[in-house]
């Protein structure tokens, strides 16, 4: 075979020869980022609702203290998963559950848990956010008509909150679908990595690089998009439906909603 | 002679150092209709928010049908007899007028969905907005919000209705509305405590008023009486600057 020459030749040769290897790695990133989204997002939630439980003085104290305690914690939590680097957090993780705790984590489960960890504490502060950011009058009312501090939360609160977060959500998305570069550290075969050993036979780096930031591209925009469906969903239909009229109370028109501002 | 449903005993809550109920004493007959009037500042929102405990009081007592609502009843129950309806309508945003007015009844009565929508109905037609259910809060205006408001209370049974200014959010086209409506639950006999501006759905439609200022009730007589004939300077004084304004 004839050694490519120009750019657009290298480019070609390179995902003849690698095309798989690329698949692979896209296909890791996608999954690493993708659940370690989702997870991080349940976690915060978690973290997020005991943060949030209004601690009264009035309380026993075998609620208050408990309570307080792990508020703190989780508080702590936040602090050190926000203010050091994944890339750091990937390399104690990984090695320390294999030097202390005797634990050889599939690299593939050490990197969903590392991106679900980190992830979950930018969630919990975004969701507490949400959760603040919602009309004090939406749980007042909860509360003056007998619903419990949980079910105000999860049937009122929550779902407002979420959806007002939701351009964060897909923010963070977007974060974990590129950082989850920094776990070739742990040799986590996603893009980057793959990427890299590809790069290395021939090396050109310019080329698999240029080709490896297409795909990086392609995978942030399908999912802001995505996401910006699942707002509109979220928001309802933009119209509504008028039941009965004054002479036929089987009728029913459909009315539009003014322009959004 | 009906009966007590609400007392409360010497109502007392401190925001701080800053006493906004002192000592405020008074009960709630069943079917009756009692407006609380005062200027801003008074007290008026801060005793009904005591009442559901959307304020924890800092003393005295509340009872409902004779009994202390904090020792001898579980907040949940009670919360759910006593009905409020909000100045600014709180209707859940994220819901439908519908599942607004369902979803007390299904979580916090026990009902299943089908009763529940049919009360739902029931209610909405009553407040005229029964066509109204398939919309979203935020797709209605402010008068059609405070009457699915009030629907929504509605659909919980309550013995006792409560009004935190519930007109005073609203454009004036659509007072009248609102205050219909509240007329008309005061002719079913629904017991209701009103705090409002609007001296002369007080003046017409309560068989009380009360007036309160500065954290205490200053004066409480049968409308023709307090409002033709009142005793305290201060309700004088309150009186003819608002009604001066009003008529």
């Amino acid at each position: 075979m004839v050694r490519p020459t120009t750019f657009f030749q290298w480019v070609e040769f390179l995902l003849q020869q690698y095309g798989s290897l690329f698949l692979r790695g896209t296909g890791i990133t996608l999954l690493v980022a993708i659940t370690g989204t989702v997870l991080g997002f349940l976690l915060g939630l978690l973290v997020a609702i005991v943060r949030t439980i209004p601690v009264s003085r009035k309380d026993p104290w075998y609620k208050r203290i408990p309570l307080k305690i792990a508020q703190f914690l989780l508080g702590m939590y936040i602090e050190v998963f926000r203010g050091t680097p994944m890339m750091v957090q990937a390399m104690i993780i990984y090695y320390g559950a294999m030097q202390y705790l005797d634990l050889r984590m599939p690299v593939l489960v050490a990197a969903v848990v590392i991106v679900s960890i980190n992830t979950g504490a930018y969630m919990a502060e975004i969701i507490r956010g949400g959760i603040i950011s919602v009309d004090k009058g939406q749980k007042e009312a909860a509360y003056a008509m007998g619903l419990t501090h949980w079910q105000s939360m999860t049937g009122v609160v929550l779902p407002q909150a979420v959806r007002n977060i939701m351009p964060s959500i897909g923010n963070e998305f977007v974060v974990n679908i590129k950082d989850s570069s920094v776990l070739n550290v742990i040799s986590v075969g996603e893009l980057f990595f793959m990427s890299k050993s590809a790069a290395g036979t021939y090396l050109r780096y310019f080329e698999v690089f240029f080709i490896t930031g297409c795909i990086y591209l392609v995978l942030t925009i399908s999912i802001t998009r995505i996401l910006r469906l699942v707002e509109k969903k979220m928001d309802g239909k933009n119209h509504y439906t008028i039941y009965g009229s004054q002479s036929d109370s089987k009728s029913s028109i459909t009315v539009a909603d003014k322009e959004e501002a | 002679m009906s009966e007590r449903i609400l007392e409360v005993r010497s109502l007392q809550k401190s925001f701080g150092a800053h006493e906004v109920l002192k000592n405020i004493t008074f009960s709630v007959d069943a079917g009756e209709v009692i407006c609380i009037i005062g200027s801003s500042g008074s007290g008026k929102s801060t005793l009904l928010r005591c009442i559901n405990y959307l304020e924890e009081p800092t003393g005295g007592d509340i009872l409902f049908h004779g009994k202390n609502v904090e020792k001898e009843w579980k907040r949940g129950e009670f919360l759910s007899k006593v009905g409020m309806v909000f100045q600014s309508f709180n209707l859940f945003a994220n819901m439908s007028v519908m599942e607004n007015c369902v979803i007390g009844q299904m979580r916090v009565l026990g009902r299943n969905r089908k009763d529940a929508e049919e009360k739902a109905v029931y209610y909405l037609e009553k407040v005229g907005m029964a066509p109204y259910r398939a919309a979203r809060p935020g797709q209605l205006s402010g008068g059609q919000k405070q009457r699915v408001a009030i629907a929504r209370a509605l659909c919980m049974d309550p013995e006792v209705l409560l009004f935190d200014e519930p007109t005073s959010a609203l454009d004036p086209e659509m007072v009248g509305e609102v205050l219909s409506v509240m007329k008309q639950l005061a002719e079913a006999n629904l017991t209701m405590l009103i705090v409002t501006h609007e001296m002369s759905f007080a003046r017409d439609v309560a068989d009380r008023v009360i007036f309160m200022d500065q954290g205490v009730i200053t004066e409480d007589a049968a409308p023709g009486e307090l409002f033709t004939n009142p005793k305290q300077p201060r309700t004088r004084e309150f009186l003819s600057r608002v009604i001066s304004r009003q008529l």
